[in-house]
């Protein structure tokens, strides 16, 4: 790592950027231009989402919010936890636990950052981590082991069972730093009862876990607070993919981010919620109008992706979806498992469900909800297995009709580089053109961003998508 | 002896498995040390541990599984494609690592292509990555589950005695091998460390009896074999899969011998005996789900590192050379901790990344060899 980049902390860095970019449309429309021309490396990202208005503002403001909430959190006598995207926020927000996420910070640092997360990246290698590991958490890992970024208290991960790099990063760290670990595991089913009754036993660890290392217990009322709010964001996040199945669909394609970005941070906090009734507005306007959520209002294709977006440098992935007038419906990211969510309704034996009745309840509400996460509740078990990726899948192109899936990853994943290519003959089997694209979602390197547009152009050129 | 034993661990249908099967008996294979042999042995069939070795090409592995894949189970999946596993009356499957669960899907869908390639039982057996009580008793319940399976498709029985029969005898085996290891690592070294994994390896494949009977004749014979450490520097090998006889001899022909490991094909499938007391089948749990000497087992990294240093100490190592499979993160990243820690007690260490397979990189090991045993002389 070069001697400039470890004279700034990662997290105060971005913090300070996010800070300042949320409290840019406080002023004028004339001075929020001239601020632009300050930021040169910044504006796109930034544009991108004070374009979209009301909601672009409060997801900046989320995001500063908890970038902020990370970087204090010691000075304000919190207990911080290094953990995964697909660790639920709720039951760490009722401990008052604040959650540093690997792979949000290293999207943070990827969007917003000139050079990308790239010598975070490579740091990892210098101190031992392999190269081939996947890039999600080696972004923000990096800075973590140079000592650049708040240093946690206790990792917890449930990625065991689910993605072993995604695991090992957790228990590397911990070996690493030498910080308390505990892993939530999960079996390769999830429907059955005994691998209901497993995760039930091990969540219940989970907590015993995080009362010994916060020195205290799950408040009931603070659960069920918690609870409620999450329950009201359930519901606003069912409405907005239900809009998502019209065509055109009014939902603007960057609010995919912002509904599982927000919701992976914010989960349980008030201002996820505002969010989503801000990005519910927008939505339900354009579905009123007719028109698409797109810049231009039409809608040239829909897109679906099987696995994650793409991230590098200043939002660009969306901004060309935009561009192209392709309707963004989503990738597994988007998918929680709520009851009420548009793709759970017919299959509600997969789905959970919020029962604050008592104490007994809403822990297993949690550990059923943590169960289902984006990742946990696919990738499991065997792809083509009842409830996993490819049913999901499926489920969601008989949902949202998309005229192509997109297959973005890192190329540390083993489980979806394993099958992946399987899963793209069984959608082309069914009817819907499908594309593995060689990219790296967290690292230009493996392939360029040109490259990427150029492979998705050429795809959907060949397939006439759009045309 | 050592021949037939470096047939059985040179070729996948060895001259053992051929004898088995023109019997009329049943072979099962599988991946993974966490898969319980013992099952398998009591219910009167050959466990036998699938290998890559032989391939010459990845036509087949790579058209099913993407890219950035560890190579170990794409070569068995080539392996499969060609037929070579034609023998198998069945295969078990386990998460052992994100790269060889995959093999379950890959081979399913290859199945469909390439008629004959799919055993008629093939059978997924999940096994937790922790070690708790609630996943000692997943892991028991997996093994009934598994029993019942095999019952099931082949029409035997696997009894309680037929069970505890199967325990007593690999508890047997693995003590030998266990005073394979003394005579290996002891003061005066009377094994090379090719012949010490040949011989773990041949029991990977062939019927335990005879495979018992063979080491007790072979530790006989070694407690009269002359020493030959004299003058090479004494090395640990650690890391991912290696069922290469001929890396190891590239490593000792540059002036070293292998005097111990801790290897997926190597010790770390008889360090630990199963209780022969109480219920076999969580006696079985215990002992494999206990075993916490691969990185798949998360959290347990000072464990692992306190039997290496255990080992290296007993062994008196000169150096460890720390290898790992491209794209096996687990072993890979764990050996950069392992490096440190074990640099930082004065145990010189070498990281090598290899691909699994036939040895391309001969010259690449060589030279990496030659230099970090120039450097601890």
């Amino acid at each position: 790592m070069k001697r400039e980049t470890r004279e700034y902390r990662f997290d105060w860095m971005i913090w300070s950027i996010l800070h300042h970019a949320a409290m840019s449309t406080g002023g004028t429309r004339k001075e929020y231009e001239r601020l632009l021309d300050l930021v040169p490396h910044f504006r796109d990202v930034l544009d991108s989402f004070i374009r979209h208005g009301e909601p672009g503002r409060l997801f900046l403001k989320l995001i500063a919010e908890y970038a902020g909430m990370c970087i204090t959190a010691r000075e304000r006598g919190k207990k911080v936890a290094l953990t995964t995207f697909c660790m639920a926020t709720p039951l760490l927000f009722a401990f008052d636990v604040v959650p540093i996420m690997l792979e949000a910070w290293t999207v943070l640092g990827t969007i917003v950052l000139r050079r990308g997360t790239a010598e975070y990246l490579d740091y990892c290698s210098e101190v031992g981590f392999t190269e081939t590991s996947c890039s999600a958490q080696r972004g923000a890992l990096g800075a973590l082991l140079a000592g650049l970024a708040v240093r946690p208290g206790f990792i917890v991960c449930d990625s065991p069972g689910i993605c072993d790099t995604n695991a090992n990063s957790f228990s590397f760290t911990s070996a690493y730093l030498d910080i308390p670990f505990f892993q939530l595991d999960y079996p390769p089913s999830i429907m059955d009862e005994r691998a209901t009754g497993y995760q039930k036993k091990d969540f219940r660890e989970l907590i015993v876990f995080l009362e010994a290392h916060t020195g205290t217990t799950l408040d009931e009322n603070t659960l069920r607070e918690v609870l409620d709010e999450v329950r009201l964001q359930d519901g606003l996040a069912s409405e907005l993919i239900d809009l998502m199945r019209l065509k055109p669909s009014p939902v603007p394609g960057l609010f995919d981010i912002m509904l599982y970005g927000g919701r992976f941070m914010m989960n349980g906090k008030k201002i996820y919620t505002e969010l989503l009734r801000s990005m519910l507005r927008t939505a339900q306007a354009n579905a009123a109008a007719g028109i698409s959520g797109t810049t231009s209002k039409r809608e040239r294709a829909r897109g679906l992706f099987c696995y994650i977006d793409h991230y590098t440098t200043d939002a660009r992935f969306w901004k060309w979806m935009d561009e192209q007038d392709i309707s963004h419906l989503g990738s597994i990211l988007f998918t929680f498992w709520h009851s009420d969510a548009p793709y759970a309704r017919e299959r509600p034996g997969e789905a959970y469900h919020i029962d604050s009745s008592s104490m007994e309840a809403m822990v297993d509400t949690l550990a059923a909800q943590m169960s289902r996460m984006p990742m946990i509740k696919q990738i499991r078990g065997p792809y083509d297995a009842p409830g996993m990726w490819l049913d999901d899948l499926l489920g969601a192109v008989r949902l949202l009709k998309p005229d192509f899936v997109a297959y973005i990853g890192s190329m540390g994943c083993r489980n979806s580089w394993g099958v992946n290519k399987l899963l793209a003959r069984d959608l082309e089997r069914e009817g819907v053109p499908a594309v593995i694209l060689f990219a790296d979602a967290f690292d230009d390197r493996v392939q360029s961003w040109e490259s990427v547009i150029d492979k998705m152009d050429e795809f959907l050129q060949l397939r006439r998508i759009g045309i | 002896m050592m021949e037939e034993m470096r047939e059985a661990a040179r070729a996948l249908y060895h001259p053992l498995v051929r004898k088995w099967k023109e019997a009329g008996k049943t072979v099962i294979g599988y991946p993974c040390t966490f898969v319980p042999e013992e099952i398998i042995h009591a219910a009167g069939m050959l466990p036998y541990r699938m290998r890559g070795i032989g391939t010459t090409s990845l036509s087949i592995g790579d058209t099913y599984f993407g890219p950035v894949i560890c190579s170990l189970p794409k070569c068995m999946l080539q392996l499969a494609g060609e037929h070579a596993y034609g023998f198998l009356d069945g295969v078990i499957i386990t998460n052992g690592c994100d790269s060889m669960r995959r093999l379950n899907e890959c081979w399913r869908k290859a199945g469909e292509d390439i008629p004959g390639i799919l055993p008629g039982y093939f059978h997924y057996f999940g096994v937790p990555h922790k070690a708790a009580s609630y996943s000692y008793e997943w892991y028991e319940e997996e093994i009934r589950e598994l029993i019942k399976s095999l019952e099931e498709h082949f029409g035997v029985k696997v009894t309680e005695k037929a069970l505890r029969k199967s325990i007593r005898l690999y508890n047997e085996s693995r003590r030998l091998l266990q005073k394979l290891d003394d005579l290996r690592s002891g003061t005066e070294a009377r094994m090379t460390g090719e012949d010490a994994l040949t011989v773990i390896l041949a029991g990977s494949a062939m019927p335990r009896e005879e495979y018992t009977a063979l080491l007790k004749t072979l530790l006989k014979d070694l407690k009269k074999a002359l020493p030959i450490d004299k003058g090479r520097k004494r090395l640990m090998l650690v890391g991912s899969s290696n069922d290469d006889p001929e890396f190891v001899r590239l490593i000792e022909d540059s002036g070293a011998l292998v005097v111990a490991d801790s290897l997926c094909f190597g010790s770390r499938s008889y360090e630990d005996l199963t209780n022969e007391e109480g219920d076999p089948v969580a006696s079985l749990s215990r002992r494999y789900l206990n075993q916490c000497r691969c990185p798949r087992m998360f959290g347990c990294y000072q464990d692992r590192l306190s039997l290496i240093l255990d080992k290296a100490e007993k062994a008196r190592v000169d150096g460890v050379i720390l290898q790992n499979i491209r794209f096996c993160d687990l072993h890979g990243s764990e050996n950069g901790i392992f490096e440190r820690d074990l640099e930082a007690r004065g145990i010189p260490c070498m990281r090598m990344e290899r691909e699994y397979g036939p040895l391309v990189e001969t010259g690449r090991i060589r030279m990496r060899i030659d230099a970090f045993l120039e450097r601890i002389a």
